[in-house]
């Protein structure tokens, strides 16, 4: 799995329990690796299975959930994405299906997704559809690493501290089941 | 053109105009819905046509949209189960268990046995009258006015027994966090006994009435060929992948409940087209009858409900995970975020007819018109749950 983003300049990579968070792997991406990731997950024979994001304190964590017919185990994209710029390369014209799941985490959250090939509304009205109705008030948002799942970490790049857990000691002894976040 | 026609409307709305920049010289720009018998609730596809042929449809969605996954956000997981019955009306019991079994997860809780058996026999009871649904009114669609009262006939009976375990005949939000709202009782038990050989006889009548009619044949076979490429770059699931020949199905992919002590086949069809979907769904019923026959010999007796099921006001603790279950139409997912407040911090609610419509622009272009509606049939819609 590793092989799979070698060259990408991956930000966190990590092997998570599918049974308790439904997914097998997990990476966070720079958001201009994402097409060429979504490249290698299409030559691998992976199906697209939706994208969304998620608002969180330190922006918005743009979503893709893949996964494969013939060797099923949830592969877990992320994004991170400031509140201020929430922009993104779309990879509708690799997975085709990607064009909805991309126009409608841009009515609900803002996000944009450059490349789109018809980047318009979809479910809410054209007339109203700047209201995004999934961003939070800064109040709301809460820290991603409280919520995300944070796996058996296989790499972390030092400059990508998202996910490092509040207590510094943590760091290195990420091997337990049990990560010590609260 | 005279004063009381209102123009803006004649000019078409932002879609129309949106779709007509880019239209051929000379095609006409056709709206098939949002008020279209064959769409099944309020669906619209804007098509290019150049004769009868279509050069470019677009679905337009929206018209049933609901914000449930901003409802989940201002409710506690609990008081969202409701909601789940109500974003795909046919097989509303597995979105009820999508929600509640990631909530399950999150939650560390442990399900007792005879409730997943309970699950699993109402849930197949549930696909069974979905197909019959989809079976009576794409007939319906191709022209055939009476399959759907046999259909309806049959599937009034598997209403009749979902409501007395549910209390509902449509939306149900029977499931609940750690089990289900109350057991199946003997007179439920009993009619689902009987129910079995009755259905099991009737199926061989809709082969011989309907699946071999010639008129049915002509209109479905080689008609909408999905390729598998086409289902794996827009997450095609469900039937309309296993008619394309892709052996995926989450029961089996990724196991949960207790689906694994069961026997049951996965059907799948080699000829990619209408008919290869068709036959899938009608073997689904056939498999869904063993599930529902094995389930009721295996099931043991005991609670249905975990003791110290969570209260409405549970909260669920802080994590993230996916879930996913088989629906009628494909792998309904459930992908909660929860920060351990009050109310889950975000929910996102994957609908399986959302991906299998996208693939209709790609797939209806260059047909006829009346084979696009023999298209989208195929595809088994149901639009709430593609708007959520």
């Amino acid at each position: 799995m590793e092989a799979l983003f070698a060259g990408l300049g991956a930000l966190y990579l990590a092997k998570c329990d599918a049974a308790k968070s439904g997914q097998a792997f997990q990476a966070f991406l720079p958001a201009g690796s994402l097409v060429r990731a979504a490249e290698r997950l299409l030559k691998g024979g992976y199906f697209i299975e939706d994208i969304c994001a998620v608002d969180c304190l330190e922006g918005y964590v743009v979503v893709y959930h893949f996964d494969h017919f013939e060797t099923p185990g949830r592969l877990t994209l992320r994004v991170l994405v400031p509140h201020d710029a929430p922009t993104v390369p779309s990879i509708a014209n690799l997975f085709q299906g990607a064009e909805w799941h991309e126009r409608e985490t841009r009515d609900f959250h803002g996000v944009l997704f450059e490349g789109n090939p018809n980047f318009i509304p979809l479910l809410i009205d054209p007339e109203m559809a700047d209201c995004f109705p999934l961003r939070k008030g800064e109040k709301a948002r809460a820290k991603a690493k409280d919520m995300l799942e944070a796996g058996e970490v296989i790499f972390v790049s030092p400059a990508f501290t998202l996910m490092t857990p509040d207590a510094p000691a943590e760091v290195k002894e990420s091997g337990g089941d049990q990560p010590a976040t609260a | 053109m005279t004063s009381y026609q209102n123009t803006d409307h004649l000019a078409g709305d932002f879609y129309t105009q949106n779709f007509a920049k880019t239209a051929g010289e000379g095609n006409l720009i056709l709206n098939l819905g949002p008020q279209h018998p064959s769409t099944h609730g309020v669906l619209r596809v804007v098509v290019e046509l150049d004769g009868e042929y279509i050069m470019r449809a677009e679905p337009v969605l929206g018209y049933l949209h609901r914000m449930h996954e901003k409802m989940a956000e201002v409710k506690t997981a609990a008081q969202f189960i409701p909601n789940m019955g109500r974003v795909d009306y046919g097989h509303a019991l597995g979105w009820n268990w999508a929600f509640v079994g990631a909530a399950e997860k999150l939650g560390g809780i442990e399900v007792p046995e005879r409730a997943e058996y309970i699950r699993v026999i109402t849930c197949e009871l549930n696909r069974i009258a979905s197909h019959l649904l989809w079976w009576g009114a794409y007939l319906l669609d191709l022209g055939a006015f009476t399959p759907i009262m046999y259909a309806f006939d049959d599937r009034e009976k598997v209403l009749d027994i979902l409501q007395i375990p549910t209390g509902s005949r449509l939306t149900y939000s029977y499931y609940r966090i750690g089990g289900v709202a109350q057991d199946l009782n003997a007179d439920c038990i009993r009619r689902i006994q009987e129910f079995i050989p009755w259905f099991r006889s009737r199926l061989p009548m809709y082969k011989d009435l309907v699946s071999d009619n010639i008129i049915l044949r002509k209109r479905i076979e080689g008609i909408g060929a999905i390729e598998q490429d086409t289902c794996r770059r827009y997450g095609a699931t469900g039937p309309v992948a296993r008619g394309s020949g892709i052996d995926y199905d989450v029961r089996r992919a990724q196991p949960y409940s207790v689906y694994p002590k069961l026997d049951f086949v996965v059907p799948t069809s080699e000829l990619k087209d209408a008919r290869g979907r068709y036959d899938v769904r009608m073997i689904e019923m056939e498999q869904s009858l063993r599930i529902i026959e094995q389930a009721l010999d295996l099931m043991p007796e005991g609670e249905v409900l975990v003791k110290g099921a969570p209260k409405p006001s549970w909260k669920v603790p802080a994590g993230e995970t996916y879930f996913a279950v088989e629906g009628a139409r494909g792998k309904i997912g459930a992908y909660v975020v929860s920060d351990g407040g009050k109310n889950i911090y975000r929910t996102k609610l994957r609908a399986p007819g959302f991906c299998n419509l996208s693939l209709f622009a790609e797939v209806s272009q260059g047909t006829i018109l009346a084979d696009a509606v023999a298209i989208l049939g195929s595809l088994d819609l149901i639009i709430p749950e593609i708007d959520r």
